[in-house]
């Protein structure tokens, strides 16, 4: 596919380079000279210098023909011009626009219109904070991934050095084996798709694959009663912290909203009602004890400041809060962050990067790269009548080395796999996967589509 | 510096290069002229040994490559490939001594076409093919080739990319390095074919179209005859080759899009434009001057000339007059060509079209900013600003040229050649042209250079080729530090 990409910051600088990686040809438009360098030096796709609401430039990375374009500058009007223009000089063109001013979202059936669509609308706040309600629902983890609208869940857990699952084999888990199967363990640095001899050992991150309606057995083997979550601080009452507080405003958590501005506040609890809205400094630390953040479940920290958000996620841990998610906007923070014992972080411009790639790989592969391991991919594929792997057990079908099944979809049924278990036609098939394993298993998958 | 991951790279480089060497080995079969066993010993080493290689050194990471090592894989790469390249010489005896041979394969790598055989006609059809395969792969560039051959390449492609192609400013025709690469060697190939199928229109043998054609589009300037392109005597072979060997001088982006359908490319391309002008200028300037001393007839004078400044213009370096005889207007038009060069991004060597007139336009703001010492003025390549770190980098490129060719001329003297021969060989190597003036003139060849000189030269050629900097970063020792 020929994709146009708007911007080379770091969203479509990563965008840019997952999809040149996955042997897409890409077409970058930048106005800033030094930007257009580093993906010259950086990437295999052509750089074009210009602004990306010029038609002429447009027409000169190649528009015509081109399969999508995303626009994914930090100027929600560049754009939405972008596309467009986009839409004038071609037909067929799918648009993908990021756009961070929530008001846009709330008028979207504008773009829906015939003549002007755009295709995606990706609004990197919502995405964030539809990833954290995520994490509500399982506030042991530290990581919560939908595949097949929701109905099969990747869970990651890092291990405690408490955890009952300290030293247990995986074969241990049997009696679990049909809705819990450990797909990746990360350890550090390295990753490790697992066997059965395997042993968990602390600080592991460990992702499994369960369905929706078994979660409550991961609680079960990690010996934990399932305790609902029922308490959240949020700190900075931004836009994101609005947003989220609304959506727990209307469960039974109980919700507190610190925000330091006082105006702001007044106006924050005109919106809400039940989310108790203090006035006062997150980094504060005898406003925080004096607000019981020792029984916090979950502190998350949104302010606009992502330094300040980092302290304040240490200051609330070491006062006692079991869980921290913390805000950050700069990717490069990221793996900087995990180390210092700060257990999740959510970011605008990840979770933007990760729904543009969802979308353009159209379910075929769904990108997880967990946030401690770019390495690991899960993978959902539909398995074709033609085929090798189709009506095999799975102990018979030769995967490459560092790939796992995770998780079978049959129409209604969800099968966590074992190896007796056969792959039917049209399956669709949850797979981890190491990066040099995918151009593997994409052959193995396809590698017959050439006798059609 | 992972020297792990450029000695597996050169050694793909070098499996390719032993597998290129079967054409003509096919060649050595038709015509059954005992260059077969040579030639079956030389693919064997050179893609055994590239086969070793590839095996034994651990791979890293084969998609990322610093820009560093990147110029490390492509100086190197030209090294070994002028070595490999020497073994089917050495092996017939055509040529005995390795020096030699060596500066034969490398002349052909570089597209420099300087020889040192005296009897060209007595090589065997299958090295005479060799010769010229070698500058036909060496003009669009090995590592160019073996990045639209090997996929696996990647992001590392583009560093090998920027540091062989002869250009200032690299640009992407597609999106992705491999696709450039391969849409290069498409156009390379289409206008090769073209100009194979119109010698042989003309009469000429199959065999010396291909050879020719192989010469002529590199820039290259082997020829399979003693006599060079003279020989035939014929006006309508001189002119084909005279309009290839301006094709071929052309950046061959250009010859992309005009392929693509832009037929109005050639005439707004500023550089093009001030090519073409340049060439017709010193065409009608050299057959003023020839008229009447040399030559008796206009026609004739100019029938010469074209062919001889397009020839030394784009560093082709074919021979149909023995311009020495030329009055001495004509044969300081030649030196001045055999400096300027063709466009960027063509197959040809020296300095280069683009360089000359950013130069001249640097230079002229600075004379602007005298008169109007607040004036911002910024320098434009048609429509488009250059930025100033590529006039930088050109005026970096121009004194490194002139510095390296100073040295090497009074390296040459000191070897006791004389004034002429000591600054034509060094011109007409670095400049990868060939033929030069005096000892090295147009019916003279290179054998009598002294062994020693000859290394200065093939220094020089691969200098000129990889365009200096790509080559000469390895020489200084902050490049080795970690």
């Amino acid at each position: 596919m020929k994709i146009i990409i708007i911007g080379a910051g770091e969203v479509g600088f990563n965008i840019a380079q997952r999809l040149s990686e996955e042997n897409h040809d890409v077409v970058v438009i930048e106005k800033d000279p030094v930007k257009i360098r580093s993906v010259q030096n950086a990437l295999d796709v052509q750089a074009i210098e210009g602004s990306g609401t010029n038609p002429s430039i447009l027409q000169d990375a190649g528009i015509q023909d081109s399969d999508i374009i995303v626009a994914a500058t930090d100027n929600d009007e560049a754009n939405l011009f972008a596309c467009f223009y986009a839409q004038y000089l071609t037909d067929f063109i799918t648009k993908i626009a990021r756009v961070k001013n929530p008001d846009y979202m709330k008028h979207r059936e504008i773009f829906k219109q015939d003549s002007f669509t755009i295709d995606l609308l990706i609004n990197s706040q919502s995405e964030m904070v539809a990833s954290i309600l995520k994490l509500t629902e399982v506030p042991i983890a530290s990581e919560v991934i939908d595949f097949v609208d929701g109905r099969v869940k990747l869970i990651g857990i890092t291990i405690k050095e408490d955890s009952p699952l300290v030293g247990r084999k995986l074969s241990s888990f049997q009696e679990y084996e049909n809705s819990i199967l450990v797909g990746v363990i990360i350890r550090g640095e390295k990753v490790v798709v697992p066997k059965g001899e395997d042993v968990i050992q602390a600080n592991d991150l460990v992702y499994m694959v369960t369905r929706r309606e078994d979660i409550q057995n991961i609680f079960r083997i990690m010996q934990i009663r399932r305790e609902g979550l029922s308490r959240v601080m949020i700190v900075g009452g931004g836009e994101t912290g609005l947003a989220l507080a609304e959506s727990l405003d209307a469960t039974t958590i109980n919700t507190k909203l610190i925000e330091k501005d006082g105006q702001r506040c007044l106006e924050l609890a005109e919106k809400l009602e039940k989310v108790v809205v203090l006035n006062g400094d997150g980094t504060d630390r005898e406003f925080l004890i004096e607000e019981n953040v020792d029984e916090v479940d979950i502190m998350m920290v949104l302010t606009g400041d992502e330094e300040n958000n980092v302290l304040i996620s240490l200051l609330g841990k070491a006062l006692g809060a079991k869980k921290t998610v913390t805000k950050i906007a700069k990717l490069s923070y990221i793996p900087l962050v995990s180390t210092i014992g700060i257990d999740t972080v959510v970011s605008p411009r990840l979770s933007a990067i990760r729904a543009i790639l969802q979308y353009i790989r159209k379910g075929k592969v769904v990108c997880v790269a967990p946030l401690k391991a770019e390495a690991v991919e899960a993978i959902e594929f539909e398995a074709l009548e033609t085929s090798d792997i189709v009506n095999t057990p799975l102990s018979k079908v030769k995967f490459p080395k560092g790939a796992i099944v995770g998780a079978i979809v049959r129409e209604e049924e969800i099968i966590i796999p074992r190896g007796h278990n056969m792959i039917k036609p049209h399956d669709h098939l949850i797979i981890f996967a190491l990066k040099d394993a995918i151009p593997k298993l994409e052959k193995l998958f396809t590698v017959k589509l050439e006798y059609f | 510096m992972r020297f792990q991951q450029i000695f597996r790279l050169i050694g793909i480089l070098n499996f390719f290069l032993g597998l290129s060497m079967l054409a003509p080995l096919c060649v050595s079969l038709i015509y059954s002229d005992g260059s077969f066993a040579p030639l079956v010993y030389s693919i064997l080493i050179t893609s055994g040994s590239g086969l070793i290689v590839f095996f034994f050194a651990r791979r890293i990471d084969s998609s990322s490559l610093s820009q560093r090592e990147g110029m490390a894989v492509v100086t190197l790469g030209w090294v070994s490939a002028g070595f490999f390249g020497a073994l089917p010489f050495l092996f017939s005896d055509s040529i005995s001594s390795i020096t030699n041979a060596y500066f034969e394969s490398i002349s052909g790598f570089t597209t420099t076409g300087a020889t040192i055989l005296s009897d060209i006609e007595a090589l065997p059809k299958g090295l005479l093919f060799w010769r010229s395969l070698t500058q036909w792969m060496g003009g669009m560039g090995i590592i160019v080739l073996s990045i639209a051959i090997l996929p696996f390449l990647g992001v590392g492609g583009m560093q090998l990319y920027k540091a062989e192609i002869p250009s200032p400013v690299v640009d992407k025709l597609q999106p992705r390095i491999s696709e450039t690469a391969k849409s290069l060697w498409k156009v390379y190939l289409l206008i090769t074919l073209l100009e194979i199928g119109l010698l042989c229109l003309g009469g000429m043998p199959l065999f010396d179209s291909i050879c020719h054609a192989f010469c002529t589009m590199p820039t290259g300037g082997f020829s399979t005859l003693n006599g060079s392109i003279a020989q035939f005597n014929s006006a309508y072979f001189e002119g084909v080759i005279t309009l290839f060997m301006i094709l071929a001088g052309i950046n061959f982006a250009l010859h992309f899009k005009f392929l693509k359908g832009d037929f109005k490319v050639f005439g707004r391309d500023p550089e093009c434009r001030a090519f073409l002008l340049i060439l017709a200028i010193l065409i009608l300037l050299v057959t003023w001057n020839t008229y009447g001393t040399v030559y008796s007839t206009v026609i004739e004078a100019f029938r010469y000339a074209a062919f001889q400044v397009s020839s030394i213009i784009t560093t082709t370096g074919f021979v149909t007059a023995n311009y020495e005889q030329w009055p001495a207007l004509s044969q300081i038009i030649l030196v001045l060509c055999m400096f300027l060069g063709a466009m960027a991004g063509s197959t040809g060597g020296a300095i280069k079209i683009v360089r000359i007139i950013l130069l001249v336009k640097h230079g002229y703001r600075e004379i602007f900013t005298l008169i109007h010492p607040h004036a911002i003025r910024s320098i434009k390549l048609g429509k488009k600003p250059v930025p100033p770190d590529v006039v930088n980098s050109i005026g970096g490129f121009l004194i490194l040229y002139l510095g390296i060719c100073i040295v090497a001329v009074i390296f040459m003297s000191g070897l006791g050649l004389n004034t002429v021969t000591s600054f034509a060989s060094v011109a007409a190597t670095i400049g990868n042209v060939g033929p030069g003036f005096g000892l090295v003139g147009p019916v003279n060849n290179y054998l009598s250079i002294p062994d020693v000189g000859k290394w200065v030269l093939i220094f020089c050629m691969i200098l000129g080729r990889l365009e200096i900097y790509t080559v000469i970063i390895l020489l200084v020792p902050a490049y080795w530090r970690k």
